[in-house]
C-alpha cells in the first residue's frame, strides 16, 4: 500500500501530506461500511454458523464434538416437524396475500377520499407501532371462544354459549394467527402503497386518462404495474417474517400441530440438552427455507414486472 | 464467488474463535472476595451489589412478595434486588449455558428460582455454583433429613441450590358445579369429567403443571408412586405407559374442546376457569384463589380439594450459576429467603408453603404460622400435605413428557 495520490489528486496536491495517508479510495467505502458489515457478520452469520455447527452435533458442553447428520435425519421423522410444514406455509402465504390485497385496496380508497384523508391515513396506520404480542393478546380477547365476538354472537342469538362459538384461536387451521398478521401487516404494506400512490403515479394516470384509458385500464396497466415493485418487496418481508416468527403462533396456536418456529423453540428449551442438535437443525431448515423462498419470490416478481411492462 | 468465499472464511474464523472461547473458560470467582465459612465476610462483600434474580414471573402474589418484603429485607443489607421475570425457567438455563459456551466467566444471572428438570439440565452442563447451601446461617431451619430437600426430582442437591418453597398440587373447582364427592379422588374427578364433557382440561406437557397432571394419572395407574420412585427403569415405563396413554386417550373426548387440542400452559387453564370455560383444574398450589375471588375473576364458589390417595408435592429451590457476577449478594438473598420471618411473609402474601422445617423455627414464629387464617377457598396446610406424594426422578418426567406428546397429543 503506497501513499501515492489516488483518485483525488487535487486534494493531495501541495504540501498537505496528511491527506496522502488516507486509505485508498477503493477501500474507503468498505471501511465506512465496516461497522454495519461487522454487525451483520458477527451477529447474523456468526450466530448462523454456530447454529449450523450445533445442528451437526458440535456440543462441547456435553463433551460431544463428533459431527453427524443425525439431527437432520431425526428431524424428518419427527411428527411435530412434519405436521408443521403445511401449517407454516399456509399461514405465511395467506397472511401475506390477504395483507397485500387489502393494503392496495385500502390505499386506493384512501387516495380517493376528498376530505379527511389525513384522518383516514392515521386510522389505517394506527396499529403500526403496536407490538405483535399485544396484537395477539387482543385477538385472543376478540376471537377466543369466550371473547368479545363470541359474547356478541351469543347475545344476538347466533350461538348458544362459548363452546358453541367456532374455535378461531388454538384452532387447527390457524385463523387467529392469520387474522393477527393481516391486522398488523396490512398497514405495513399500506405505508409503502400510499407513498407510491401519492408520489410518482398520478402523472402517468393523468396521461393515460388523456389518452382515453378507462378506469379499469388505468388501474390494470398503469397503477398496478407501478405499485407492484413496492408491494412485492414489502410482501417478501412480510412473508419471511410471518414464516419465521414465534410469539404470535405460540399465543394463538395450539401445542400440535404448531408452526416451525414454535417447534424449534419448544425443542430448544427442552430440559434435555441432547435435544439441542435437532432444535438447531429445525432453525437451520427455517433459515434456508426463508432464503430459498425469497429467491423464488424475487424471480417471480421480476418476471411479473417484465410481463407487465 | 469471491464474496461467498469471504463470508465463508469469516464464518469459519468466527466459529474457531467461539470454540476457543468455550473451551478456554475456567471458573474464576467473580465480584468481591468472601469466605463461605465466615458469614460476615459474605455480607460485607455483598454490600452495594445488585442481585439479578431470574424467576418465573407469572404469579402476581409471588411478584408482590419478591418486590415487597424481600426487596426491603435485602435493602437493609445494602443489596439491591433486580427481579427478572421469565416465562419459562428453561430460558434462563439456556442463557447461562450460552454464556458458558461463549466462555464468559462473569455472566449476567445471579440467582434462579428453579425446578428439578432444569436443575438437572444445569448440572449436566456443569453450570451451578455448588457446596454453599449448607453454609447459609438460616440453613439451620432446613430439614436435611427430608428426601425432598436433599434431592430435587431425584437429582442430588449437593449444596448447589437452597430450598425455598413447598408446593402441593390441588384440585381447584367450582363448588356450584362439582360436589366434594366429585373431587374426592382422581377416579371420581375423571368420572365427573366424562359425565360433563368439555368442562375439564389440563395444559399440554412439557408445561410444568401439565406434566404434573400426567404424573398424577401415572401414580393412579401404578397404584401409588412407591414402585416407581428411584432410578428410572425402562421396563417399568414400558409396562405402565401404555395403560396411562390408554386412560388419557379415553378421557380426551370429554375434555375442553372435545380434547381436539390442549391449553399451552397453566396460566391459560386458569384463564379458561376464570372465563367459565372449564369448572375444575389441577394446580401446584394456587395461593391466590381468595384474591382472584375477591377480584371477581373466579366464581365465589371456588374451592380447593386434595384426593383421598394424595396429590403430588415438591420443594422448589433457588440456585446460583457458577458465573454469577454477584455471588455474595445472591448468597445473602438465599439466606433471607430461608429465614423464618421471610417464609412466614411468603405464606401470608402468596399462600405458598414453607421450604423450611416448621418444627425447627422459634416458637413465636411458629405461633405466627399457626395463626395464619386460611381463606374459605383454600385448605389448611396439614390437610393438603396429609398424603403428599413425592416427585419422580427427572428421567421419568422427561420420558413421560415425550411419551405424552407422541401417544396422546400427536395421536
Amino acid at each position: 500500500m503506497t501513499a501515492t495520490p489516488t483518485g483525488l489528486a487535487p486534494l493531495a496536491a501541495g504540501g498537505r501530506r496528511l491527506r496522502d495517508r488516507r486509505p485508498p479510495a477503493a477501500l474507503r467505502p468498505w471501511l465506512l461500511l465496516a461497522p454495519a458489515l461487522l454487525v451483520v457478520v458477527v451477529l447474523f452469520l456468526g450466530g448462523f454458523a454456530f447454529g449450523v455447527a450445533q445442528s451437526f452435533g458440535y456440543l462441547p458442553f456435553l463433551q460431544s464434538e463428533a459431527l453427524s447428520l443425525d439431527a437432520y435425519r431425526e428431524l424428518f421423522r419427527d411428527p411435530a416437524v412434519r405436521a408443521s410444514f403445511g401449517l407454516t406455509f399456509r399461514i405465511a402465504l395467506l397472511s401475506t396475500a390477504v395483507s397485500a390485497v387489502l393494503a392496495v385496496v385500502v390505499g386506493l380508497l384512501i387516495r380517493g377520499t376528498r376530505r379527511g384523508r389525513r384522518l383516514a391515513t392515521l386510522l389505517f396506520q394506527l396499529n403500526l407501532p403496536v407490538p405483535h404480542v399485544v396484537g395477539a393478546t387482543a385477538m385472543l380477547l376478540l376471537l377466543g371462544q369466550s371473547g368479545l365476538v363470541s359474547r356478541l354472537s351469543t347475545a344476538v342469538g347466533l350461538t348458544e354459549g362459548t363452546a358453541d362459538f367456532p374455535a378461531l384461536t388454538g384452532d387447527a387451521f390457524g385463523w387467529g394467527i392469520i387474522a393477527e398478521y393481516v391486522w398488523k401487516e396490512t398497514p405495513f404494506i399500506g405505508v409503502v402503497v400510499l407513498a407510491a400512490l401519492t408520489t410518482g403515479i398520478a402523472p402517468y394516470e393523468e396521461v393515460a386518462r388523456t389518452l382515453g384509458a378507462t378506469a379499469w385500464q388505468r388501474f390494470r396497466h398503469v397503477t398496478l404495474p407501478l405499485l407492484t415493485p413496492a408491494v412485492v418487496s414489502t410482501s417478501v418481508i412480510v412473508f419471511a417474517f410471518s414464516f419465521g416468527s414465534y410469539e404470535v403462533p405460540y399465543l394463538l396456536g395450539r401445542p400440535f400441530p404448531s408452526t416451525l418456529p414454535v417447534v424449534a423453540y419448544e425443542s430448544y428449551r427442552s430440559t434435555d440438552l441432547t435435544q439441542r442438535a435437532p432444535a438447531m437443525a429445525i432453525a437451520v431448515v427455517i433459515a434456508l427455507l426463508i432464503g430459498l423462498l425469497v429467491l423464488v419470490y424475487m424471480r417471480l416478481s421480476e418476471r411479473f414486472l417484465r410481463a407487465a411492462r | 464467488m469471491r464474496r461467498r468465499a469471504l463470508a465463508l472464511a469469516a464464518g469459519t474464523a468466527l466459529l474457531a474463535l467461539t470454540a476457543c472461547g468455550g473451551s478456554g473458560g475456567d471458573t474464576a470467582s467473580s465480584g468481591a472476595e468472601f469466605d463461605l465459612s465466615d458469614w460476615a465476610s459474605v455480607e460485607a462483600a455483598a454490600e452495594g451489589q445488585t442481585v439479578n434474580w431470574y424467576m418465573f414471573g407469572g404469579s402476581d402474589p409471588i411478584n408482590a412478595y419478591v418486590n415487597g418484603w424481600v426487596k426491603d429485607a435485602l435493602a437493609e443489607k445494602g443489596v439491591t434486588l433486580n427481579q427478572v421475570r421469565v416465562d419459562d425457567t428453561a430460558e434462563v438455563v439456556n442463557r447461562v449455558l450460552g454464556e458458558k459456551q461463549a466462555g464468559r466467566d462473569t455472566g449476567t444471572v445471579d440467582m434462579i428460582w428453579i425446578n428439578g428438570e432444569n436443575f438437572k439440565t444445569g448440572k449436566q452442563a456443569d453450570l451451578w455454583y455448588c457446596g454453599w447451601a449448607d453454609d447459609l446461617p438460616n440453613a439451620e431451619f432446613v430439614d436435611f433429613d427430608d428426601p425432598a430437600v436433599t434431592s430435587d426430582f431425584g437429582e442430588p442437591v449437593e449444596g448447589c441450590e437452597a430450598s425455598w418453597s413447598r408446593a402441593q398440587s390441588v384440585v381447584v373447582y367450582d363448588s356450584a358445579k362439582l360436589q366434594p364427592a366429585d373431587v374426592a379422588s382422581l377416579d371420581a374427578l375423571e368420572s365427573w369429567a366424562k359425565a360433563n364433557p368439555g368442562r375439564f382440561t389440563y395444559p399440554a406437557p412439557p408445561d410444568f403443571t401439565g406434566s404434573m397432571v400426567v404424573r398424577t394419572f401415572l401414580y393412579d395407574v401404578a397404584g401409588g408412586p412407591d414402585d416407581i420412585l428411584g432410578e428410572f427403569e425402562q421396563a417399568e415405563y414400558d409396562e405402565l405407559a401404555p395403560q396411562l396413554w390408554e386412560r388419557l386417550n379415553a378421557l380426551e373426548p370429554s375434555l375442553w374442546r372435545g380434547g381436539e387440542t390442549y391449553p399451552q400452559g397453566g396460566p391459560e387453564v386458569q384463564d379458561l376457569y376464570g372465563k367459565g370455560e372449564v369448572d375444575a383444574f389441577l394446580s401446584y398450589g394456587a395461593g391466590d384463589l381468595a384474591q382472584q375471588v375477591a377480584d371477581g375473576v373466579y366464581p365465589a364458589t371456588t374451592r380447593t380439594a386434595v384426593f383421598e390417595e394424595g396429590t403430588i408435592g415438591n420443594i422448589s429451590f433457588v440456585t446460583i450459576p457458577d458465573n454469577a457476577p454477584n455471588k455474595a449478594a445472591a448468597l445473602v438473598l438465599a439466606n433471607i429467603l430461608q429465614s423464618p420471618e421471610g417464609q412466614y411473609q411468603k405464606q401470608v402474601v402468596t399462600g405458598a408453603y414453607p421450604g423450611i422445617d416448621l418444627a425447627a423455627v422459634p416458637a413465636d414464629v411458629k405461633a405466627q404460622f399457626d395463626a395464619i387464617e386460611v381463606p374459605e377457598t383454600d385448605l389448611p396446610f396439614e390437610q393438603q400435605v396429609r398424603n403428599s406424594q413425592p416427585e419422580l426422578v427427572a428421567e421419568w418426567v422427561t420420558a413421560l413428557e415425550e411419551g405424552w406428546k407422541a401417544n396422546v397429543l400427536q395421536r
